[in-house]
């Protein structure tokens, strides 16, 4: 059991600050700072309230705090985290609760970050009466990296379902109602895994909506 | 899975408190306060106050102990600090310094 690094169980609460070299799977309580060079995994019984900083994160528990970590942030189902994230790849799945701002460094130039941040603060205020088209071109940048990090499961799924349902919704078009049956299917086979991306267009829509 | 082991790279200093066994193969600092048993083992740094119900001492602990069942230092423990349990046990070759109460 010793094998796969520190565990903290789930009737262990620890307070301070905790550093180390390997991995660390937390089913208890955390709070302070953490500190590791590896990974943290925080499982669903799992409670950190602390400023993280790891390789990698791995969240199916409870985060309050900040997250920096120098490869990923792996928001999975169940899980629940709010404050911040610093990481070049930032995965939130479905069912994961976040509130809180993401940072995925070097997004588009320098300046993404600096007009991703005006945009940010303008929205607001300004941008709902000048949809004017610097407002809206930085508003992209932050919708981004979250398209990108679900990208790669989805990606592949999505192209090969997407092959099929072109003929079916060919039908579907020149006829309506009878292709209730087909494309039916075909929906529910789509909604698999295009799920993520359909709301994340939702998403993106609601965005534009409220910038107009 | 209910154990905890604090592996021997990792660093945690302030406070661990909890109701299951906890190993540590590391290093900790501050105070822990648990109510089942405490292992340090080989390899593990402990600079801390404990108040626990069993401890198994394999490596260094300098620090106040108070145990309600049992304090054992192992053959390659050692241990800096007082003692205070009903039942404390010495291996030959373990190395302590400090008071022991047994509350006779």
């Amino acid at each position: 059991m010793a094998d796969n690094g520190t565990v903290i169980g789930e009737n262990i609460r620890i307070t301070g600050h905790v550093s180390g070299e390997e991995d660390l799977t937390v089913f208890g309580w955390v709070e302070g700072t953490v500190e590791l060079s590896q990974s943290l995994h925080v499982e669903p019984s799992g409670i950190i309230k602390a400023n993280v900083s790891v390789a990698t994160a791995v969240v199916s528990g409870v985060v309050v705090g900040n997250i920096t970590a120098s490869e990923a942030v792996e928001l999975l189902q169940g899980g629940r985290m709010v404050g911040n994230i610093i990481a070049p790849r930032v995965v939130i799945a479905d069912g994961a609760a976040f509130r809180g701002h993401i940072d995925m460094g070097e997004v588009d130039a320098p300046e993404a970050s600096a007009s991703s941040s005006r945009a940010r603060s303008s929205r607001p205020a300004s941008t709902r009466r000048q949809p004017s088209r610097p407002a809206v071109a930085p508003a992209r940048p932050a919708a981004r990296p979250a398209a990108r990090a679900k990208d790669p499961a989805p990606a592949e799924p999505a192209k090969a379902v997407e092959a099929k349902p072109s003929k079916a919704e060919a039908e579907a078009k020149s006829s309506p109602a009878k292709s209730t049956k087909a494309p039916a299917k075909v929906e529910e086979v789509v909604a698999a895994p295009v799920k993520a991306s359909g709301r994340k267009k939702k998403a993106s829509a609601k965005e534009a909506a409220a910038e107009s | 899975m209910a154990n905890t082991i604090i592996g021997s790279t990792i660093v945690i200093d302030g406070e661990i408190t909890g109701d299951e066994a906890l190993y540590i193969q590391g290093t900790v600092k501050g105070r822990i306060a648990l109510e089942e048993s405490l292992y340090v083992e080989e390899g593990g740094e402990v600079e801390a106050d404990i108040e626990t119900q069993n401890v198994e001492i394999s490596g260094n602990l300098t620090g106040n102990i108070t145990a309600t069942e049992r304090v054992e230092i192992k053959e390659t423990g050692r241990v800096v600090g007082d003692v205070k349990s009903p039942r404390i046990l010495i291996a030959d070759g373990a190395v302590f310094k400090g008071h022991i109460d047994m509350e006779v």
